[in-house]
């Protein structure tokens, strides 16, 4: 009875699943994944890169980067050119594109999306300030545009805030033509005005919507989403009335070859849906690539070696299904990052035992599968202000150095050193990491203990400077090493950026210098001087530069890897041909 | 009713049940594998390397090797130390609050009886899973808040049984007796009413022992359990990374573990259940 | 009856009073500051300011009480901090995928227990009562980590029977998405399931008017179908009652694994983004649940069996 029972009840699922939907051939549908939840899409809370990515396919910005060129480089999108900016460098006019439309959504009279103006840039970036919003892009614009401090601290106290007022910093010429007054030489301006924070909102779809809005994204950009619901799977089609924007006809060297320049002089996007699936752990994740479910794949960590052999090939059962391997250096450093409010840590020969007792080739083995590069200060490669030939002598591993260095610090063999507690968060790497860093300062004899937060917790303890070490990475916002050396900079001690509390007055004032430089040898000069500088001081315990690995199906055309790559999507195309072909494979 | 000759009895049954012996000789062992672990005599190095990364099961290494190289089997052994004290400690918080609040409960009815129904229902109504991750976010993760927060959830269901118990015998002749000759309150309690509910005691706990291990494991995969010592659940937890690329060993290790354990305490608590008070069946 | 349900209904405000002084302390008073999060790893100082204040958190530690009690009264949880999403949005959209696996997932191991119980009570004491026992307590020794993990990559990966992972609120696409998690379900509460009735069932057979339909010479399987099962029905009612709020929560580790847009899923995100607003919420309605089924459960009790009086 049981049997027939256990037999029948297979039997119906079964049925149920072996009928499979097949997949379309016919139209040029890309599938994603996102290992986060999407919260929801407003541009002015895109603090993750996740977020950033969905928001990319709807929204747009004055400015984006060249998805082929390296390294990156600025270029117009809704803008029509670069701006013009006045003498002092303070003001900046813009003109923008004629004839881009917003999406098409009951927001607007008759339902038709109306023509974008200077005001809505005017609008999006007020709305980055309003103090009712609580924007987490709001450290972009923070004291930098001339009144717009005064026009947040009006409203702080107050029920609403009111978007009628003039701002002298923010001024409309014509329809086409705005201009922005920076209060002080402000040189990553541009980038702030291309990044998701500053995409451009239609107030009618603000006010529409309301508290929905982030429900209803409402943008000009080449994909459209009507409604957002907090489902695993996000689907966007093609926007019928995208504006003539085309497949750039130029790259990097090499491009044409890799057959990136294919497309070129195309009208974009090149493909008709964009199927986005969150999968949070990695095992289905994997899994679901395998089964060409997903297009495009981050390889979680510890799959690495089922995909990649001896180093850097591609399995031979992956290579025959025409998977590609793409390995990225990213614009990151991880760090053990001291509490230099602590008095033990005034030690300096403290701080550089620890960093060099720790075995970092290994730790890259283990977990980088000897991809990513040791991190020899602050600034990540790829930056200005990143010297290649500068190494750090305070992160090669000499375990005797090390031993020598503690007694000279007062603590022969970590005697009369107390246990010191890291904090890190509650992920299995993190933690196998922590493992191995511990273990290594067990060998000469300094206790690590390790405690483990959610990231809520982890901040919380940075802000209030509850902790003793921590640890974190870092990823660039923009391509300026000003955004990693801020890490260090006194001012933004906690509950700001500079979260191990290290102040170095000789930093401090190379730092005021260079940030109202515009990039340039004077600039990329002193960003060397400040790098080599905190190096030898250990602030940090310097970790990696990491190295992403993606894999692409062999149908996907045009990827090319882009650090801020929430543009990326509408570039990239799929072959229906290769994928017919190669999907028996599978 | 003479309590000895009842535990008496029972173990008599016990011993007849070659299941339940079974079960009981293994439980001892993890017990006694556990206590040489907890006092260093028994995989003190499970932090040594042993051999290469992810090395396979072989005759060098029983179990095969983790990601730094370090002996699975002892980790499962260390592991086995936690999970057993992980199942004593919250037993020792839960029995005492369980205990004393349901025989509290039961025995004077009343207001006393009003306020400990509403204490359990209240924290009986929090799903446990939020009750468990918000007291370990609370006291900062680490072993000593798996204890806290196990035994912080467990108690309830004890003492509903014991106020259930304690509410019967109250009423019985031999506690009427005992008032007659003049006893105080809570030596009719302590001397007459426990003895005889005690078996509840025992019962129960093989049942929240294996809740607690089981927790413990869903709590390091959460990432809140246990730091900086293997336990069967960060070695779950490393094991999700590293089935699909073929690394099955740290999973088969620690689930075996567990599995063994679970299947002796299940089949001893049904056993001693039947043995102990063969009307409470279930419930 | 009417009397004893308004009795047990206003119960309801004690218990809830006190859920939320529980939920309080936990998230209020003691897990500290969100703002830091809320506001994104370049957070300035003031920003943090403001945002306390928006939120209330600088209000009286009693203040801050009421309006928990308020909303736990009110069921108005008001918006998420992490998404910004109206919480009772998030949580209509997110019951839907969790009953849609906990549901046909709790009625079919529900009914598969029932008979294998009836299965081995009919041949108990011989080996293959012993044989299914030994084998449903192995089933639930496993951790359910390890089930998923293996399912996963053997049935749905190797054999490709179902979906890897994903969701899809349409029948009959449904049942590929679904049916793995819930044949864990099934596996991962048979084993207590069975236990538990296994034990009711034999409590009924040694009563006294099973013995008195013996000596009429009724056959065993009718005693056990139509005297045994329906006396057993009531302690497994109340058993399977109470269950039912617990499956609107969801199964936490099944929907992250299987990426089901539930609301397991969905409380796990918030504890880990210390959503508390998400929190409480979870918190309110499943504890206004298991009031609810629990009244619910000793009513039934009571249809089934008029002997039993609620007082």
């Amino acid at each position: 009875m049981i049997k027939s029972i256990v037999s029948f009840l297979f039997g119906i699922f079964f049925l149920f699943s072996s009928c499979s939907k097949d997949r379309s051939f016919d139209e040029r549908e890309l599938h994603l994944i996102s290992p986060e939840k999407i919260a929801g899409f407003d541009p002015i809370h895109a603090s993750d890169n996740y977020s950033a990515n969905e928001m990319g396919k709807v929204y747009e910005g004055l400015f984006e980067f060249h998805p082929l060129k390296r390294p990156y480089e600025l270029v117009p999108n809704l803008a029509e050119s670069l701006p013009l900016v006045s003498d002092d460098g303070l003001t900046y006019s813009f003109k923008i594109r004629a004839g881009v439309h917003f999406h098409d959504s009951p927001a607007f009279k008759d339902g038709k999306g109306r023509e974008l103006k200077s005001d809505d840039f005017l609008y999006s970036l007020k709305r980055l300030a309003d103090p009712k919003l609580q924007a987490k892009g709001w450290w972009l614009l923070d004291d930098k545009i001339v009144g717009l401090n005064e026009w947040r601290n009006k409203y702080v106290a107050a029920e609403s805030s009111n978007y009628g007022d003039e701002i002298e910093g923010l001024r409309k010429i014509d329809d086409y033509t705005f201009s922005i007054k920076l209060k002080k030489p402000y040189p990553q301006f541009l980038y702030a005005l291309a990044m998701p924070y500053t995409f451009v909102v239609a107030k009618e779809a603000v006010e529409h919507f309301a508290k929905e809005f982030l429900n209803h994204p409402v943008g000009t950009g080449p994909f459209v989403l009507p409604v957002f619901e907090q489902t695993n799977r996000i689907v966007y089609t093609k926007n019928p009335t995208f504006r003539e924007k085309f497949y750039p006809s130029e790259g990097e060297e090499g491009d044409d070859k890799s057959g990136l320049l294919a497309d070129a002089g195309k009208k974009i996007p090149l493909v008709d849906k964009i199927i986005v699936d969150i999968i949070v752990e990695s095992q289905p994740k994997w899994l679901s690539f395998q089964k060409a479910k997903a297009d495009l794949l981050e390889i979680p960590k510890d799959n690495f070696d089922t995909a990649v052999i001896a180093g850097k090939d591609l399995s031979p059962e992956l290579r025959s299904k025409g998977i590609r391997l793409f390995a990225n250096p990213q614009l990151d450093v991880t760090f053990f990052a001291f509490n230099h409010d602590d008095p033990l840590f005034k030690n300096k020969k403290l701080r550089q035992a620890m960093s060099i007792a720790w075995n970092r080739d290994e730790a890259n083995k283990l977990f980088y599968n000897k991809a990513a590069i040791e991190a020899q200060s602050v600034i990540p490669p790829g930056l200005g202000g990143y010297r290649k030939e500068f190494k750090n002598p305070y992160i090669k591993f000499d375990i005797d150095q090390a031993k020598k260095l503690l007694a000279e610090a007062g603590y022969p063999q970590g005697k009369g050193l107390p246990e010191i507690k890291i904090e890190t968060r509650n992920e299995t790497v993190a933690r196998q990491l922590i493992e191995h860093f511990a273990k290594n300062l067990d060998r000469i004899g300094i206790k690590i203990k390790v405690s483990m937060n959610t990231w809520p917790e982890l901040i919380n303890k940075v802000t209030k400077r509850q902790h003793q070490m921590y640890t974190m990475a870092w990823g660039a916002d923009y391509p300026d090493a000003e955004n990693f050396l801020g890490l260090l900079y006194c001012p933004y001690s906690s509950p700001g950026s500079n979260g191990a509390n290290y102040c170095n007055p000789d930093f401090d004032n190379l730092f005021k210098m260079a940030t109202v430089l515009q990039d340039g040898l004077e600039r990329n000069t002193l960003y060397e001087k400040m790098n080599e500088m905190v190096a030898v001081d250990v602030p940090w315990i310097f970790g990696f530069n990491r190295t992403k690995f993606y894999l692409s199906q062999a149908w996907v055309r045009n990827y090319k890897f882009m650090e801020f790559n929430h543009s990326q999507f509408q570039y990239l195309n799929v072959d229906l041909e290769v994928k017919k072909e190669l999907s028996k494979k599978f | 009713m003479n309590t000895n000759s009842l535990w008496k009895d029972a173990f008599f049954r016990l011993t007849k049940d070659k299941l339940a012996v079974a079960s009981l000789v293994i439980v001892l062992a993890y017990f006694i594998i556990a206590i040489l672990s907890s006092l260093g005599l028994i995989a003190s190095g499970w932090s040594q390397e042993v051999g290469a990364s992810n090395l396979a099961p072989s005759i060098d290494h029983f179990f095969g090797t983790d990601i730094f190289g370090r002996s699975v089997i002892m980790k499962v052994i260390r592991g086995t130390q936690v999970a057993m004290s992980v199942g004593v400690a919250a037993s020792l918080i839960a029995i005492p609050i369980g205990v004393t609040l349901g025989a509290l409960a039961g025995y004077f009815g009343g207001w006393v009886d009003d306020f400990v129904t509403w204490l359990y229902t209240t924290f009986s109504s929090v799903p446990n899973i939020m009750l468990l991750i918000s007291i370990t976010l609370i006291l900062g993760k680490g072993i000593f808040s798996v204890y806290v927060a196990l035994g912080l959830t467990s108690w309830v269901h004890l003492c509903r049984l014991i106020r259930g118990e304690v509410l019967k015998h109250r009423e019985r002749e031999y506690v009427q007796a005992a008032a007659a000759i003049g006893g105080g309150h809570l030596r009719k309690l302590f001397r007459h009413i426990l003895p005889n509910v005690s078996h509840i005691i025992i019962i129960n706990t093989s049942m929240q022992f294996q809740v607690a291990i089981k927790s413990e494991v869903i709590l390091s995969y959460l990432g809140l359990g246990v730091q900086g010592e293997p336990s069967w659940g960060t070695m779950i937890d490393d094991a999700k990374l590293e089935l699909v690329r073929g690394v099955w060993w740290q999973l088969a290790g620690a689930t075996l573990a567990m599995f063994f354990i679970l299947l002796a305490l299940n089949i001893l608590g049904d056993a001693l259940r039947d043995a102990l008070d063969p009307k409470l069946k279930g419930k | 009856m009417i009397k004893y349900i308004i009795r047990r209904l206003l119960y309801m405000i004690p218990v809830l009073l006190g859920v939320s002084l529980i939920i309080f302390v936990l998230f209020n008073v003691v897990s500290g500051d969100p703002t830091a999060v809320l506001l994104g790893k370049n957070a300035t100082a003031k920003q943090m300011i403001d945002l306390r204040e928006q939120l209330g958190l600088n209000k009286s530690l009693f203040a801050q009480y009421l309006d928990v009690v308020k909303s736990a009264f009110t069921f108005d949880f008001g918006y998420s901090w992490a998404t910004k999403q109206e919480i009772s949005k998030m949580i209509l959209q997110g019951a839907l995928p969790s009953l849609c696996l906990s549901a046909p997932a709790f009625i079919i191991s529900t009914i598969l227990s029932l008979l294998i119980s009836i299965f081995v009570a009919y041949y108990r004491g011989k080996g293959i009562d012993l044989f299914v026992r030994v084998f449903c307590i192995a089933g639930m020794s496993i951790s359910a980590l390890a089930y998923i993990l293996f399912f996963q990559w053997f049935f749905a990966y190797k054999l490709g029977w179902f979906e890897i992972s994903g969701f899809e609120a349409s029948f009959p696409e449904l049942i590929s998405y679904i049916a793995l998690p819930a044949i864990i379900w099934i596996v991962l509460s048979i084993g207590p399931d069975v236990r538990f009735f296994r034990t009711v069932i034999l409590d009924e057979i040694y009563q006294d008017y099973v013995r008195t339909a013996r000596s009429k010479g009724l056959s065993e399987i009718k005693i056990l179908l139509q005297h045994v099962l329906r006396n057993a029905l009531i302690p497994i009612i109340t058993y399977v009652v109470i269950q039912i709020p617990s499956l609107i929560l969801g199964a936490l580790l099944l929907e992250n694994f299987f990426s089901i847009p539930g609301l397991g899923g969905m409380t796990l995100n918030a504890l880990n983004a210390s959503d508390f607003p998400v929190m409480k919420a979870m918190a309110i309605l499943s504890s206004v649940g298991y009031i609810i089924f629990g009244l619910i459960s000793d009513i039934l009790y009571t249809v089934a069996d008029p002997r039993i009086k609620l007082k």
